[in-house]
């Protein structure tokens, strides 16, 4: 076991508890995995609170959490933009590379005399997405966040994206198109899965987290016009605690669908899989709003369902065009067509030989392109491109 | 006969309380050979750092305390102050750009805020993949 101190040559910064069942802690994951194998090891940075401890160490690699209870969003980013700054301070002259997903991680990042090089991979903008989730926030407070991004974007070596539309948006802000790379997101094709033991006969599934961009409203309403499929239920895993589904759940008994849903909450990824694999049609019902259009988004979902071999019926954005083609791997309707969308989902289960075909299909386009092993090895190639020196590992 | 009393001896043996894993958490569970002088957690010979320090004290050992009441916080605190005022307010003020009007739309609780209050097993990432 290491003894004292450690000193790093890689550290991985992330506003995101971890390990956590959402799609951002399999991508922490994996992407923090590959740097500490590159550097010899590695400091995670990340959030923690609950029964998380606040340091860890596991051989060479050191996760630190952050669990400092400050209710206010913006506070609490601060703080955690101090606490990252005394962290990275411990290693200041031995760090090579600095990789970071969100600006107030990228800050003390990007300080004045630093030596290492800084990655900053952007999922997406808070300065977009943070007017979806906190509608009260003022056009001039969402321009500042907007001028933090465009300072830590600025200043970083290289940028990487999971999706060519997050690219763009990267690009509109101003950052040279030859620092920008590619990362798309991947997944692990699961082996055979046992039926889940409370699966029922026939379900639709949705999986993921229930913000009002995920369009889970208009998968309901379109579920509402498939009540005369009596066996048929929609199974919800959703990657958040329960009481997240509070107005969703209003809003089933409404429109009458409540007692055909199966809920299930914060499940771990290997029994996500076995939900996946034995369902009927994987739905991706992501709205047409500015977050999945103009900031982008590389859903996990889409990946993670193919990988399942699972027809996938999910919105046709410039997003996710990028990761299936309609009629090949599942069907892509427009956003926001409840309507669309029913009969959709009704035709896939109509013809049952084609859909099955079409989750095969999708099986074999993860197997051939968009497998994790794939998407390390690239960011991989980020690392060499801007270390000069060859890096041990 | 035996096997119960093995079973016994074995439950009496102090585990080592250690978390293990990456992305998957777990207990070390070997028989402890220590206990941390620190917060007193059972550690055993693989992950005992040297005076018997367990992991996550031995590297919160190496990151400074971040707990005011402790001796050693004000000479890590004054060292810092003076090395991060020097860069941050020469460079970028960020630290003080976002003023109250601008906090208060991100308070927990509010109605409007998407998902209503906060708790430790809230997700807390800005953007979602």
């Amino acid at each position: 076991m290491s003894h004292g101190r450690m000193k790093h040559r890689a550290a991985y910064v992330a506003f995101d508890r971890f390990p956590s069942s959402k799609g951002s802690g399999v991508h922490i994951a994996q992407m923090a995995d590959e740097l500490f194998a590159r550097f010899g090891g590695g400091l995670l940075a990340v959030i923690g609170g609950g029964d998380l401890p606040r340091y860890q160490r596991e051989g060479t690699r050191e996760i630190a959490r952050f669990d400092a209870r400050i209710p206010n969003l913006i506070d609490r980013a601060e703080a955690f933009s101090g606490w990252v700054a005394d962290h990275l301070a411990e290693h200041w002259e031995t760090l090579e590379v600095c990789h970071v997903r969100d600006p107030w991680s990228a800050l003390p990042a990007v300080a004045d005399g630093r030596r290492h090089k800084v990655v900053y991979e952007v999922n997406g903008l808070p300065s977009i997405e943070m007017s979806h989730t906190w509608p009260w926030a003022a056009p001039s407070t969402l321009g500042k966040i907007r001028e933090l991004e465009r300072f830590c974007l600025e200043r970083s070596d290289a940028i990487v994206v999971p999706s060519r539309v997050i690219g763009e948006a990267v690009r509109d802000r101003g950052v040279p198109g030859d620092r920008i790379h590619l990362v798309p997101n991947g997944a692990e094709v699961p082996g055979e899965t046992g039926r889940p033991a409370d699966a029922p006969k026939r379900y639709v599934i949705y999986v993921g987290a229930l913000q009002p961009w995920q369009g889970l409203d208009v998968l309901m309403r379109a579920f509402a016009r498939l009540a005369d499929l009596g066996d048929l239920r929609l199974v919800v895993c959703a990657s958040v605690p329960e009481r997240r589904a509070k107005p969703l759940r209003r809003l089933a008994e409404r429109i009458g669908v409540a007692e055909r849903i199966d809920w299930r909450f914060t499940l771990p990824h290997h029994e996500v899989a076995a939900w996946l694999a034995h369902a009927e049609v994987s739905v991706a019902p992501l709205t047409g709003c500015a977050r999945n259009l103009d900031q982008g988004c590389a859903p996990l979902k889409v990946i993670e369902s193919m990988a399942a071999g699972v027809p996938v019926v999910a919105s046709d954005l410039p997003a996710v065009r990028e990761l299936m083609a309609d009629g090949e791997h599942g069907r892509l309707v427009p956003a926001d067509r409840p309507a669309e969308l029913a009969r959709t989902v009704r035709i896939l289960l109509e013809y049952p030989a084609e859909a099955t075909a079409m989750g095969r299909n999708g099986r074999a386009h993860i197997e051939e392109g968009l497998t994790w092993a794939r998407s390390r090895a690239r960011l991989a190639d980020v690392y060499r491109t801007i270390t000069p020196a060859p890096t041990g590992g | 006969m035996d096997a119960a009393r093995h079973a016994r001896e074995e439950d009496q043996v102090t585990r080592c309380t250690v978390t293990t894993g990456f992305f998957v958490l777990g207990r070390c569970g070997q028989a402890a050979v220590a206990s941390c002088p620190h917060c007193a957690r059972p550690v055993c010979a693989a992950h005992a750092a040297p005076g018997g320090l367990c992991p996550e004290c031995a590297a919160a050992r190496g990151y400074g305390t971040q707990d005011p009441h402790d001796p050693a916080w004000t000479r890590g605190y004054r060292r810092e102050y003076y090395q991060r005022s020097a860069r941050t307010y020469h460079d970028s003020s960020w630290y003080s750009s976002f003023d109250e009007y601008d906090r208060g739309a991100f308070n927990p609780g509010d109605d409007h805020s998407y998902g209503g209050g906060w708790g430790p097993d809230d997700d807390t990432g800005f953007v979602d993949s």
